[in-house]
């Protein structure tokens, strides 16, 4: 160990020299300046209340300013992450403008009252998601990705464009608040038509069954754009039905087709979910899934618990997407079997678990409003005592744990977790006051009792694992979740980008 | 009988051009190209581009910024030019240039990848190829319904509903979900196939010639080389998924035949594009005709020469010391770190010497001890040993007891209360308060996956927990070094793992596994002697730290890539603890005496655990006598300062244009070791170590040859005294163990940059984990293998790793190397066909340069001090004379 002088260096590798770019953090800036300012507007709103207009071509009502806030929340998480995420990448630029004008197309069409814009905003919003799926030029798998998103979107774009000519026609009228509030009482064919539309325009956007595709096809997509897409793009369907309450919600009949289809999508979502074995795949049927129950609660009525559920989801599923590096476990096949709750909960078990069950539906009702009288809400409620039933009882049986830990999970844990839910539901109920119908629970109906029913019995055959005895149902599921082949890299040196 | 033998045949030898590929959850270095070692690199490369339609060589862009870095010296490169015949570039930097325009032109005509002009894969196009639109040919519909049922097949545990059927292996199961599967053409045909997968596979190619067998065989093995090299190393490990869930390559042959079949899909697709091929569909068994008629293109001169430039100035520079090598000194240091051959511990080991006086040493990451490892919360035992042995022993963790010493944390007050040293079994004990606390993490997990997984309860899940789902978005995103607080802030207060477990080292004579549990005295007294051996040691100092070595990322799929490649992709602590365990062991050392290895009574062996993201070093100090106590925290100290100064070196290596915070010119100490806390917590950070990237030289030697380099963290380094190895048996192992799994570490690097789609793993920008075994890119298809390109990738064109082959530099006699390898012709043949390369610094002959240039000769670049270069081949002496 001589060393006074400075030891010698043998192939030393000098820094990175490629020559940075001021977009990405120029429009990260940006994006999160916006958020400040939509944060105001809330701020001045929640004060003062009312709306402002530009006659005929916007119109910033609650929803709007609540969307503004979420979609420059997203985005900004989205832009910060991926200035390390993206470092290097050759699409850096191409990308964070893209993602920076999904952000404006976005808040664009939450202000739009012209139908024009409305229309013209969508579209827009789409083809800048289909861009991003296929980002990676040279790649024909993503190419061919965009191009199937891309053919979806213009079909939920000619869907809403049928439905806003024939509202036009109905009513005469070129903005969204003329068109609401011009509707008779008495629904008409036409205006059924429309409501129909307007959901199927809806249920390509949030990648409802039978839409989904575009959603499970869409993983060429850089994963933060994916994060996007699940936090941001898919919330659309909901705000559009959300937009056009007065029309989905003229007939209580069209409401009831609404919760069938909201609640297929949950059921089948999750259980098409149950056979995925890729991280994003997973993802993606979940988040069809989680779009279903959110187009359920609209069909119930609640349009406000919908818009809650949409921005709650999107920093799920922005999480999990945003973390889905870090799913690689070392696992055994024993893992598989291993079951928790082992044996029944004892008397003083089953007493913690029923009321922490009843404890937590009720909470639920009375801070929410919702299931506190015989309405749709009930269906709400029920899921809620039976979510925590379900923690309870797993905690309970998890004999590992000391006792304090088993009995005090859920009561300390969970019920505090619905009270969060419930704030943030009942400010976004009090924000959405000025939107038609913000909340006007359904009339319970025989219908609800089936779809009640039908999540029993799913909790039921999931918890005992019946279901899994088909091969021919697996078949099915594995099957109804393919990419088309032209999205699936098969030959490795295809992805050629690189 | 006979047809079945030849089937089995076939597929043997057409399964060795899959190289095998380890599950991601270990990441095993392997190379890529492995099943072509057997053959000169150009023509394995030019091999493999059919196969997999990779490119090879570096691009005429990467030789271009070498060459005017500097990194390629100009004679060097006129004169491996000259000696080859591509002689244009004899005379400067304008032919050197036409040269290189000349290489690009040549990337651009066969699309940089060789044979894939035709917009089909190598070796796998079909008629109709070239119309990838609607639906896909044939083929991609075929390996798009493979996949579907493969990555069902060997998912481990990410589906709830796994693939039905598993338990009668990947043919049987098949077979009875494909009767449901409306994808599958005509399927009523799968209710007729076979009993048994040969005879499905009999059944296709019962109507080709049996000299066409390998070539189809290999054909259809490569189409998917991802996934068929994992089914490969699957069946030859026999891991527990493997025996729970069986899976072949005859099996996958047998599905993929059947839907070739059913598809009417090509079955010999080299035949049926033989045409464009130059008549190789007609080579038999699977020999590829174009080989023997090209030499070596042009860039395996200029690699050539990129690499004799490196070679040349870290023989040169171990040459030099070796000149000045005094005679060793017997001082005995305050301590002695042994750290694994890593090229990353290159950088700590040049601070830690500097920080005081201190000795390091490099060996292999596993210390030398085979084992399987069964961590005591782990869901699975892991083989922390090099993929070129097999497990020997298992070893599970107890937990402390008394016996086994106080726990460092606590130091002497926290003692003074507790007779039993706080470790008793009760739930007042450390390990009661360590067991609860991982039930709870546990518990807590598995409520919420089962919250999530019910249909009936996703949602409300989803509604009440979101909001702290939003909160810890934003944090981690905008504060990630935050995030890394968080990490510690909690670690700190749950009792550490190492406190309360320690590694059950001694043989246990009851269990009767199919390993035998723990090491015997004589397999104790074994594996030290191994080490000090191999390692040539004489003085043993007060305290001597063995610290394997672990990575610490988040977000990142491949991490275990980073961590100990000798351990598996597993983190070394567990390995150094069990070679500690041993020393520490009275018996153990008493045996050393006696041989030779001359212990003082007051030398204490210490674990340790080097991050190679932070440059953090954990000591294991929990059986640390109160006489070294003090060692042990001036060593601690030390090693803090060592950390900062190297973390300032690895942040100035890494300095890219999205970093967040400062873009001041020098980074001081302080926040680089904060820099690589961020880049150790940040889930947006695709680039938080450069883990081996760069490497390029392997010395064996006594560390002081390279003590007064800085190698830049490109070079293995392994200690080795010749002078005290007169057998030459240390060294036999050396060059055939350590110096074989580098090289295959270097392969892997190097063709994932030369070509990160078809030997890498892409970008992790739009990665997705599939099955805990892979990533997918995108939505699916073939596994990829290899490195990810963030790894290697300073930007998307921009490599970070320089792309050369290994070059060894073994400080010995010549004529003991030349033993080596005329003894082992594997090693001698790698040699000889250019995979890597090999110099000698022979102290017996003036510390002379000899270059290895195959058939057991050598070129003498410089005989003495001087610097001499006058090639001339010196012929082997037929017998050992030192």
């Amino acid at each position: 160990m001589t060393g006074q002088e400075r030891p010698t260096t043998v192939g030393r590798i000098e820094n990175a020299r490629t020559p940075s770019s001021a977009v990405p953090r120029a429009l990260t800036r940006l994006v999160w300046a916006l958020w400040l300012v939509s944060l105001g507007v809330l701020a001045f709103r929640i004060r003062n209340g009312g709306t402002w207009e530009v006659a005929g071509l916007f119109r910033i009502d609650g929803l709007t300013v609540v969307m503004w806030v979420a979609v420059t929340f997203f985005s900004g998480v989205v832009h910060s992450y991926s200035r390390r995420y993206m470092a290097g990448s050759r699409h850096r630029t191409r990308f964070f403008s893209r993602v920076f004008a999904f952000t404006a197309v976005v808040a664009l069409l939450v202000a739009a009252d012209s139908v024009v814009l409305f229309a013209a905003a969508w579209l827009a919003m789409g083809l800048v998601m289909a861009d991003l799926i296929g980002l990676v030029r040279g790649w024909p798998q993503a190419r061919a990705a965009a191009s199937v998103a891309r053919r979806y979107f213009l079909a939920g774009s000619a869907f809403l464009t049928v439905s806003l000519a024939t509202l036009w026609w109905h009513t005469g009228e070129t903005t969204v608040s003329g068109i609401t509030s011009a509707l008779g009482t008495v629904p008409s064919t036409g205006v059924l038509f429309a409501a129909g539309t307007l959901l199927a325009a809806a249920m390509v956007q949030s990648a409802l069954i039978p839409f989904h595709t575009w959603l499970l096809s869409s993983m060429t997509a850089p994963t933060p754009a994916s994060a996007l897409m699940h936090a941001g793009f898919v919330n659309a369907g909901g705000v559009l039905l959300t937009r056009f309450a007065p029309v989905v919600g003229a007939d209580p009949g069209f409401m009831l087709v609404v919760v069938l289809v909201g609640a297929g999508s949950a059921l089948l979502g999750k259980l098409l979910k149950s056979v995925q074995s890729d991280v994003k795949r997973r993802l993606g049927c979940s988040t069809t899934g989680q779009m279903g129950f959110m187009i359920m609660q609209v069909g119930l009525g609640f349009f406000a618990a919908a818009i809650a559920h949409l921005l709650i989801h999107g920093c799920y599923k922005a999480y999990l997407f945003l973390s889905a590096g870090g799913r690689v476990e070392h696992t055994s096949p024993a893992t598989l079997e291993k079951n928790v709750r082992a044996g029944s909960p004892g008397v003083v078990g089953a007493a913690v678990i029923g009321s922490s069950a009843l404890a937590g539906g009720a909470l639920f009702a009375v801070l929410t409003g919702k299931g506190t009288s015989l309405d749709g809400g009930l269906l709400l409620t029920g899921l809620v005592a039976l979510t925590t039933l379900h923690a309870a009882w797993t905690a309970v049986g998890s004999t590992a744990l000391s006792p304090a830990i088993r009995y005090g999970l859920v009561p300390l844990v969970f019920l505090p977790a619905i009270a969060v839910y419930a704030a943030v539901y009942v400010t976004i109920d009090g924000l959405l006051v000025d939107v038609p119908l913000g909340t006007s629970p359904a009339e319970l109906t025989p219908v609800h009792g089936v779809v009640a029913a039908a999540f029993l019995v799913a909790y039921v055959a999931i918890e005992t694992g019946v279901y899994r005895r088909s091969e021919r149902l697996y078949v099915a599921f594995l099957n109804a979740t393919r990419s088309p082949p032209g999205t699936v890299l098969t030959s490795r040196e295809e992805y050629n980008e690189y | 009988m006979s047809t079945e033998t030849t089937i089995h045949d076939s597929i043997e030898q057409a399964a060795t051009a899959v190289a095998p590929v380890w599950p991601l959850h270990s990441f095993v270095t392997a190379n890529p190209l492995a099943g072509f070692e057997d053959r000169p690199f150009y023509e394995a490369v030019r091999r493999a581009e059919g196969r997999f339609g990779g490119a090879g060589y570096p691009s005429a862009e990467t030789f271009r910024r070498a060459y005017e870095e500097g990194r390629i010296d100009p004679d060097i490169l006129a004169a491996e030019l000259d000696e080859r015949g591509d002689d244009h570039g004899r005379d400067g930097d304008d032919d050197h240039e036409t040269l290189l325009t000349h290489m690009a032109a040549d990337d651009g005509s066969s699309g940089g990848n060789g044979t894939a002009d035709d917009g089909s894969s190598g070796g796998n196009g079909t008629a109709d190829d070239g119309s990838s639109g609607g639906n896909g040919t044939a083929d991609e519909r075929v390996d798009a319904l493979l996949t579907k049922w493969l990555s069902a097949f060997l998912d481990q545990g990410q589906a709830e509903w796994p693939m039905p059927n598993r338990e009668a292996g990947f043919y049987a199961a098949f077979r009875a979900a494909a009767r449901h599967d409306g994808a599958i053409p005509n399927r009523e045909a799968i209710a007729a196939l076979p009993e048994t997968p040969v005879r499905a596979i009999e059944q296709v190619l019962s109507g080709r010639p049996k000299d066409r067998w390998v070539s189809i065989l290999e054909d259809h093995l490569t189409a998917l080389p991802g996934w068929t090299g994992l089914i490969k190393r699957r069946a030859a490990e026999g891991s527990a998924w493997q025996s729970a869930y069986p899976i072949t390559l005859v099996e996958y042959l047998a599905v993929r035949l059947t839907l070739v079949d059913l598809f009417d899909a090509a079955v010999d697709p080299s035949r049926a594009t033989a045409d464009t091929r130059g008549g190789s569909a007609d080579r038999p068994g699977g020999a590829d005709a174009v080989d023997a008629e090209d030499g070596p293109p042009l860039e395996e001169g200029w690699l050539t020469a990129w690499e004799a430039t490196y070679r040349e100035r870290l023989a040169d520079a171990v040459a030099d010391e070796s000149a000045s090598l005094s005679e060793r000194g017997d001082a005995r240091p305050d301590a002695q770190f042994v750290f694994c051959i890593d090229t990353r511990s290159e950088v700590i080991r040049r601070h830690i010497e500097a920080a005081g006086e201190y000795e390091t040493h490099g060996y292999a990451g596993f210390f030398g001890v085979p084992m399987r490892y069964e961590g005591y919360d782990a869901d699975a035992a892991v083989d922390a040993c090099p993929p070129i042995l097999d497990a020997r022993h298992r070893i599970t963790e107890r937990p402390r007891t008394h016996a086994d010493g106080p726990s460092g944390r606590g130091c002497a007050d926290e003692r003074k209360g507790r007779a039993d040293g706080g470790y008793a079994h009760g739930p007042r004990g450390r390990h009661g308060r360590y067991d609860r606390w991982s039930d709870a993490l546990e518990t807590g997990a598995t409520l919420l996956k089962s919250l999530k997984s019910n249909a009936a309860t996703a949602f409300s899940f989803v509604e009440a927990a979101g909001s702290g789902y939003g909160l810890a978005l934003a944090a981690r995103t905008l504060s990630p070094a935050r995030a890394f607080d968080l990490v510690e802030a909690i670690e700190g207060r749950l009792p550490d793992a190492h406190e309360v477990r320690v590694p059950a080292v001694d043989r246990d004579p009851s269990d009767d596994g199919d390993l035998p549990l723990g090491l015997t005295l004589a397999e104790k007294v074994e594996y030290a002697e191994t080490a000090f051996g191999l390692m040539g040691w004489e003085t043993f100092a007060r305290v001597v730290v063995f610290a394997g070595h672990a990575s610490r990322t988040a977000n990142n799929p491949f991490d275990s890539g980073l961590d100990c490649g000798a351990c598996a992709g597993n983190p070394g602590g567990p390995s150094a603890r069990v070679l500690t365990n041993i020393c520490n062991d009275e018996a153990v050392k008493n045996e050393l005496r006696e041989r030779g290895f001359d212990i003082p009574a007051d030398t204490v062996f210490l674990a340790g655990e080097h991050n190679t993201t932070t440059d953090e070093v954990t000591l294991y100090a929990g059986d640390v006598p109160a006489s070294h106590e003090d060692d042990v925290e001036r060593l601690r100290s030390d090693l803090a300062a060592a950390r900062a100064d190297a973390a300032a070196e690895r942040v100035e290596s890494m300095r890219s244009e999205g970093d967040t915070g400062s873009e001041a010119a020098a980074v001081s100490n302080r926040t680089a070791v904060r820099e690589t806390e961020r880049r150790a917590a940040d889930w947006a950070e695709p680039r938080p170590e450069w883990g081996l990237a760069g490497n390029a030289g392997f010395v064996v030697g006594p560390r002081e040859l390279t003590a007064d380099l800085d190698l830049a963290g490109r070079s293995f380094l392994h200690s080795y005294d010749w002078r005290t190895d007169e057998t030459g048996e240390a060294l036999e192992a050396i060059l055939t163990g350590p110096m074989v799994v580098t090289q295959w570490i270097n392969a892997q690097y190097y063709f994932a940059t030369v070509d990160n789609a078809a030997y890498g793993a892409g970008s992790k920008v739009t990665h997705n984990p599939v099955g805990n075994v892979g990533v997918y890119q995108g939505n699916g298809g073939d596994l990829l293998t290899g490195l990810p390109l963030q790894s290697v990738m300073a930007a998307d064109d921009e490599p970070y790793h320089q792309p050369l082959r290994l070059s060894t530099v073994v400080h010995a006699p010549r004529d003991r190397v030349t033993d080596v390898l005329s003894t082992h012709p594997d090693i001698a043949e790698l040699l000889d066909n250019g995979w890597l390369s090999l110099t000698v610094v022979d102290p017996t002959r003036n510390d002379g340069v000899f270059h290895y240039d195959g058939d057991l000769c050598w070129n003498t670049t410089r005989d003495d001090g001087g610097a001499t270069a006058s090639p001339e081949p010196t012929q082997a002496p037929p017998a050992a004379d030192d």
